[in-house]
């Protein structure tokens, strides 16, 4: 039985950026307004050209690169994504092409949980099979937006990020939470364009392929849900909040972060994030903000990372990781 | 079942939103530095406060004008009442 490592890590952003004063204008707010509400003050949008496959292409390159890995070394490419290449085939097939993988591949959609969920089955993958795994969150959410709905135009921003993960005896899991209530599927939807509500020329006319969004609802399922993944972690693994090196929650929402974070104990300074340059990136946010950490420097050897992430459904989920590994 | 009264009520959002003052009788939606997230932070705490008592996000779902801080301390006692009922 093998636990993981981490030994790649990368990603991709658009190179357009657009501000929360540009969007201020658009919506005849003003910038603060903007800020305040929701932590965000800039984010990278995709032009033409620029898909979910391309994003997620560029950064599972990175984190291979890192990982001294190719393709052809990968046995498991597993791609989280609410916002796929096109309804069919999944958005994995394109990557596995793009990236010469030689083994399987598949999507997982948990909505914004899906980094979190794919980490936790890959991890279940390499008890079985102890070879090397690409996980990827790659999310072009600005493309689901009604460009008149400021409630979700704000917070949405485009982008990926990639993580390689090695089998070895040291394993850096050592605790996590999944969880999901289906009862809450009317907080944030897409109605059209799925099988209760196929895509016709009605459907495209009233809007109902856009993302809306229940801000409310998502505010206090968010928390409630995140709060309760993040004790129950923490409680597997027998840690105090204050052990917690580093927090890398879903990037959604400052607020909804800082509640988090107040609800559970768990100390502000040792907040990972970039919201406020990215914006909501969906299932590319966690591990968007800890490829920015890595790069940085800033996770050692021996540190508590806790990964936490809630996303439409409700889906929820929360990884703790110890850098470096244990071997209890 | 007891439930906050209003000036606690008030006093929570106030503690919540930062704002520098919520008065029991002043509109929600008027005061300087609450907004509808605020009410959910707020919610959130009351929930965890009062499991017993059915609040969720609808208390705020109609909110207009003439919603105070008294209106929700009503809509509480109200639910609390018909919980005890039960």
């Amino acid at each position: 039985m093998s636990g993981f490592k981490i030994t790649g890590w990368g990603a991709a952003v658009p190179e357009q950026v657009v501000t929360s004063a540009e969007l201020a204008t658009r919506f005849g707010v003003d910038e603060d307004w903007v800020v305040s509400r929701c932590g965000i003050r800039e984010r990278r949008v995709v032009e033409p050209g620029q898909t979910t496959a391309s994003l997620a292409v560029t950064a599972g390159e990175r984190a291979l690169a890192v990982a001294g890995l190719t393709g052809a070394d990968v046995a498991h490419l597993i791609v989280a994504t609410a916002t796929p290449e096109q309804p069919s085939p999944a958005t994995s097939a394109f990557v596995h092409h793009g990236l010469g993988i030689a083994g399987s591949a598949h999507d997982v959609n948990a909505e914004c949980s899906g980094f979190v969920y794919s980490m936790v089955s890959a991890a279940a993958l390499m008890r079985i099979d102890p070879r090397p795994i690409l996980v990827i969150g790659s999310d072009t959410h600005s493309l689901t937006v009604d460009p008149a709905d400021r409630d979700l135009g704000i917070l949405v921003g485009d982008g990926a990020a990639a993580l390689v993960l090695e089998p070895t005896d040291r394993d850096w899991l050592q605790a996590w939470n999944l969880g999901a209530d289906g009862s809450c599927t009317d907080s944030l939807k897409v109605l059209a364009g799925g099988s209760r509500m196929p895509t016709t020329g009605a459907t495209v006319a009233a809007g109902l392929h856009f993302a809306k969004i229940n801000g409310n609802e998502i505010y206090l399922n968010a928390v409630r849900f995140s709060v309760r993944s993040v004790r129950a972690t923490l409680e597997q693994a027998k840690v105090q909040p204050e052990q917690v090196a580093h927090i890398v929650p879903h990037q959604a929402n400052i607020r909804i972060v800082n509640s988090m974070l107040s609800h559970t104990g768990l100390d502000p300074q040792r907040l990972v994030s970039n919201l406020d340059r990215y914006g909501n990136t969906a299932s590319a946010s966690i591990p968007l903000a800890l490829s920015e950490a890595l790069d940085a420097g800033r996770i050692r050897d021996g540190e508590l990372v806790l990964l936490a992430g809630f996303g439409a459904g409700m889906t929820w989920g929360s990884v703790l990781l110890e850098w470096g590994g244990t071997t209890r | 079942m007891q439930i906050p009264t209003v000036e606690e009520l008030a006093a929570q959002l106030q503690a919540v939103s930062g704002a520098d003052e919520v008065h029991p009788d002043a509109s929600i939606q008027n005061i300087a530095d609450v907004d509808s997230l605020d009410l959910m932070e707020w919610l959130y705490n009351f929930q965890n406060e009062y499991p017993g008592i059915p609040a969720d996000e609808s208390l705020f779902k109609d909110i207009d004008e003439t919603t105070t801080m008294r209106t929700v301390h009503a809509r509480l006692e109200a639910l609390a009442s018909e919980t005890t009922a039960v």
